[in-house]
């Protein structure tokens, strides 16, 4: 199993960056379900091996949108976006990332899947499809509105979609 | 600002807490292992069931020898060496668990069955009966008391003894050595050579052990010590076993701590992927740490340090994957066939701190550029650029500030 081992060793840093912005900022959450993830890979490598990182995003954005649904069943008060500042700076940069993070919050959970797989992962519509188990055209329509919709929440903050 | 970017900003200052790897490895072991276990339960029901056999209890495992064995070793017989150690024992365990020591009770008492003398002064052995979550059987606590401290100690499930590790690191330097045979052989193997060929050997040992199976030794950590457990010494161009590795090997126990190497994180590909190859290969093929080390060419990598945590990646002209990552300060690369079987390995310089990575592949397939953060030659690629071969030298822009490599 070292390959499994340097797998999680290598991978791990980028696969809670993934599952801290599905889990709209939960670091706590994300290093959980992580956790959890790669330990049902353990017994599952030699099937998945081939593709392991397309294995655990997948699984990731699976487990973040379970956890999301049993949260949704208890109340739970609004994530509520501060003012912008108007100077930019260190500061600004600050903001931006935590801006970012709590528009995404307010997104669906598919939405914001697949966001988080279109761009910060880099995956392709059809890779996003195949994790999501969901149709291109549902990924395409997603990201249409995702993008509209954190248009709204950030406003300004963000001004262009690779 | 770009949403990736602003993505990624967010993210930046993420990483695993310390000790992560070792938790998901032993828990997943865990999970594996109870699955396991049901499956085989399900299975023998199921027979007992069809068969009208009656199913009888498995035995339970015997007990952990350790928690009652008398105290050998040179200082056997000292009484207040013994005393201090279960002491120094006790009071380790005021401390809160760490998360990988799933313990939930302690027995009463600990026994210390072993000690030894080392330069740095007396230390013992100590193993004492635990709770621990998700067993309903007791485990063994097992550790090492050293330099007036527990120098560290792991759980050892009863139903998992196989996978108990057996080595402590301690000392000034962190170069002291304690590895327990565990009824097998230990061998133990320094300062690897590169022959002309490339191909890497060890000189190995059976490490020296006592009567009681306990290695003691003192190896420079630059001579980069290795210990395995096995029912064989292993032949010099070996690099397949699977290295003992002390907690600390995983990573390190607290946090901040920066990476030696070039202290990228994450993979970057230096070329577009082909429309019709949206998937990387490297389906059929071991890893290519693996690879390199089936052929010798890539030391035991032990230590969370010796290899860092980026790679690059690139489709070739002639259709093969390429995957370029750092281990030992030095830059190494493995080729892949369209179809996910290994290639060609590659071995590259040095790799500099603040200079960018450079690896030149075999077959006309040009050079690697790498510098992450940077934007590379021409295009002003992204992190990582493949110079067609050819190519004398690139531009690398890092922070805007432009700096010309010149290329193999």
């Amino acid at each position: 199993m070292q390959d499994f081992e340097d797998f999680v060793a290598l991978r791990s840093q980028a696969l809670l960056r993934t599952a801290y912005l599905l889990c709209g900022g939960d670091k706590g959450a994300a290093e959980d379900i992580l956790q959890d993830v790669l330990m049902n890979m353990y017994g599952k490598w030699r099937r998945i091996s081939s593709s392991p990182e397309a294995y655990a995003r997948a699984a990731l954005a699976n487990s973040a949108a379970n956890r999301w649904r049993r949260r949704s069943r208890k109340p739970e008060a609004p994530l509520e976006l501060g003012a912008v500042p108007a100077a930019r700076g260190h500061e600004q940069q600050v903001v931006d990332a935590d801006i970012v993070v709590r528009a995404l919050a307010q997104l669906p959970k598919k939405m914001r899947a697949v966001l988080v797989l279109r761009f910060f992962d880099d995956l392709s519509e059809a890779e996003t499809a195949r994790a999501l188990g969901c149709g291109v055209g549902t990924v395409k329509s997603q990201t249409s509105r995702g993008l509209a919709r954190m248009r709204e929440l950030m406003g300004e903050q963000v001004l262009t979609w690779s | 600002m770009e949403l990736k970017q602003a993505m990624e900003a967010a993210t930046a200052e993420l990483d695993v807490r310390p000790g992560f790897v070792g938790d998901v490895m032993a828990g997943g072991r865990r999970r594996h292992t109870r699955k396991l276990v049901a499956i085989t339960a399900a299975v023998a029901l199921l027979a007992g069931v069809t068969t009208g056999v009656a199913l009888t209890r498995s035995p339970e495992p015997p007990e952990d020898p350790r928690l009652t064995a008398t105290t050998t070793g040179p200082h056997a017989g000292d009484s207040e060496l013994i005393a201090t150690a279960l002491h120094l024992w006790d009071e380790a365990q005021k401390q809160p668990w760490k998360p990988y020591e799933p313990v939930t009770e302690v027995s009463k008492r600990a026994n210390v069955f072993w000690t030894g003398q080392t330069p740095s002064g007396p230390i013992a052995l100590v193993a004492q009966e635990v709770r621990v979550r998700d067993s309903a059987r007791p485990a063994t606590l097992v550790g090492l008391v050293a330099d007036g401290a527990v120098a560290g100690r792991e759980v050892v499930q009863a139903e998992a003894r196989d996978n108990e590790t057996g080595l402590y690191r301690f000392g000034p330097l962190g170069d002291h050595y304690v590895v327990l045979t565990l009824g097998r052989t230990v061998s133990w193997s320094l300062k690897p050579a590169r022959g002309p060929d490339n191909r890497l050997a060890r000189v190995w040992a059976t490490a020296p052990h006592d009567e009681d199976g306990v290695v003691f030794t003192v190896a420079p950590l630059a001579d980069r010590p290795v210990f395995v457990r096995g029912d064989s010494v292993p032949q010099p161009d070996d690099f397949t076993r699977q290295p003992i590795l002390s907690r600390y090997d995983y990573r390190p126990d607290r946090a901040f701590v920066p990476h030696p190497g070039l202290g990228w994180s994450g993979q970057n590909c230096a070329t577009g992927t082909p429309e019709e190859r949206r998937t990387p290969p490297g389906t059929k093929a071991d890893d290519p740490k693996r690879e390199l080390q089936k052929r010798a060419l890539l030391d035991y990598l032990v230590g969370w340090d010796v290899t860092g945590d980026w790679s690059v990646c690139a489709w070739l002209p002639d259709g093969r994957y390429a995957l370029m990552f750092e281990a030992y300060g030095e830059l190494y690369g493995a080729l892949y066939q369209p179809d996910g079987t290994f290639s060609a390995p590659v071995l590259g310089g040095r790799a500099v701190k603040g200079e960018p990575a450079v690896l030149a592949l075999p077959d006309g397939q040009g050079t690697i550029v790498a510098d992450f953060g940077a934007t590379i030659g021409p295009q002003e690629r992204d992190h990582a650029w493949l110079a067609p071969a050819g190519t004398k030298e690139v531009t690398v822009r890092q922070q805007g500030v432009p700096k010309v490599v010149q290329l193999p």
